[in-house]
């Protein structure tokens, strides 16, 4: 697998943005057709309770502007001191152009910046953070604006019940930067494209366009109901992928750092659910206080920005005084995974803001 | 590997299933808490106690613990 190592860069910031609106499995009984014991075990079982998503006119571009705007005033960093900006998504505003240039444009960013997209989703954060620090280490870049965000709420269809309570929406934004001091970071990146089809929007791209028969609603043999425009999940092959590559790719970048779970503060790993990260953290024998796991109760599965939501949800005290060496790993669509570990230490602001509600 | 024990874990990943109440004849998939969400604690259990890696098909084709018990055991000896 490509691993790859840095040693002065740095995040120096991370802001996520989460729309006001709150939706509740509780207030669903009508999706689980009236079983409140289902529901109280997938409350239970996996952790799935309140989630946040968007309204018909809030976009993802539109979570991670105001993620960026927050990053950028409260880290005192002009517009103009930003060399390189990259979105991680897969709900873009447009087919074409990639919401990076439209990010640009809105944001005011110099002419001599690039702006690129990365179709990625749960593992996407970790590979933006990876191409950046490639950025700045080839020395063309000393800033790096990273925009992760996703809208998977908008392509779950309300009466799937395999994704309608799972997915919330998210827009993050963390600023990579040239540092002097040494500051260590380790990566590895990996797909299985063979599994392309276990997480999936089977319409609307140019294979097969939107049309009236991909418009159509179809029930499958688990009464969940869906068109080929919705994002379609086989639950439990995504969860055996999970526990399959997870623990394994952990353990592998690990012995590449020479370090173990012990010279680790904490694990954020992509928060798909509860259920999936308390099994990864057993098999890798890590003390669950070492493993966020509140952020998909608090928000849902956010998709790309999940991990910069754990981060500044549930570790910002330890990000924003101190300084912790922690391990981020994501997996899910692709299939895809890449982890790092590297310090977060002194970041100028870490936290969750809330987007304005649209007019 | 026992068939008994093999039932107890059984009752312990399905969530609200009382220990003791199944049998190696019963059909799992007729139970009322038998949906999407015990196919992957079933799963996890099979995985990581009996390090087999069970597919979500495998377990739409037993119709009893019993087969679904010799069906890990098939796969873990293979």
């Amino acid at each position: 697998m490509p691993k790859s190592q840095f040693s002065q860069v740095r995040i120096s910031g991370v802001v996520t943005c989460v729309p006001p609106t709150e939706k509740r499995i509780d207030d669903e009984v009508e999706l689980f057709g009236g079983n409140v014991k289902q529901i109280a075990r997938l409350k239970k079982t996996i952790g799935l309770d309140r989630r946040r998503v968007v309204d018909a006119k809030t976009t993802t571009a539109d979570l991670c502007r105001e993620a960026a705007l927050t990053l950028l005033s409260k880290s005192q960093i002009a517009m103009d001191q930003i060399d390189s900006v990259i979105c991680v998504t897969q709900t873009p505003d447009y087919l074409q152009p990639c919401n990076a240039a439209v990010l640009h444009g809105q944001l005011g960013l110099r002419k001599d910046c690039a702006a690129l997209d990365v179709n990625l989703g749960c593992s996407g954060y970790v590979y933006g953070l990876w191409l950046a620090h490639m950025m700045v280490s080839a020395g063309g870049c000393e800033r790096v604006l990273l925009l992760a965000g996703d809208t998977i709420s908008r392509l779950a269809h309300p009466k799937d019940r395999a994704v309608a309570p799972i997915f919330g929406d998210g827009g993050s934004a963390t600023l990579v930067e040239r540092t002097a001091a040494q500051s260590n970071s380790w990566f590895s990146v990996e797909t299985d494209g063979s599994g392309f089809d276990k997480l999936m929007v089977p319409a609307g791209g140019h294979r097969t366009p939107c049309s009236g028969e991909t418009s159509q609603e179809i029930e499958d043999e688990g009464g969940n109901i869906r068109t080929l425009e919705n994002l379609f999940m086989d639950g439990a092959e995504v969860f055996n992928f999970s526990i399959q590559v997870e623990p394994r790719a952990v353990r592998e970048l690990l012995e590449y750092a020479e370090t173990d779970v012990e010279g680790v503060d904490y694990f954020v790993f992509h928060q798909a659910n509860r259920y999936i990260l308390t099994n990864i953290a057993k098999r890798l024998k890590i003390d669950v206080a070492k493993v966020p796991m509140q952020t998909v109760e608090r928000y849902g599965n956010q998709s790309s920005a999940s991990i910069p939501s754990a981060i500044c949800g549930e570790l910002s005290e330890q990000t924003i005084a101190g300084s912790s060496r922690v391990l981020l790993s994501g997996f899910g669509v692709g299939l895809s995974w890449a982890s790092t570990i590297l310090d977060l230490a002194d970041l100028s602001v870490c936290e969750i803001i809330e987007s304005a509600p649209s007019a | 590997m026992s068939l008994d024990q093999f039932i107890e874990d059984f009752e312990e990943a399905v969530e609200d299933v009382e220990v003791g109440t199944l049998s190696p004849s019963t059909n799992y998939r007729q139970l009322e808490q038998w949906d999407s969400l015990s196919v992957l604690t079933v799963i996890a259990m099979v995985d990581a106690d009996y390090d087999v890696r069970l597919k979500a098909d495998d377990l739409k084709g037993c119709e009893s613990l019993e087969a679904l018990f010799a069906h890990i055991q098939s796969k873990a000896s293979s």
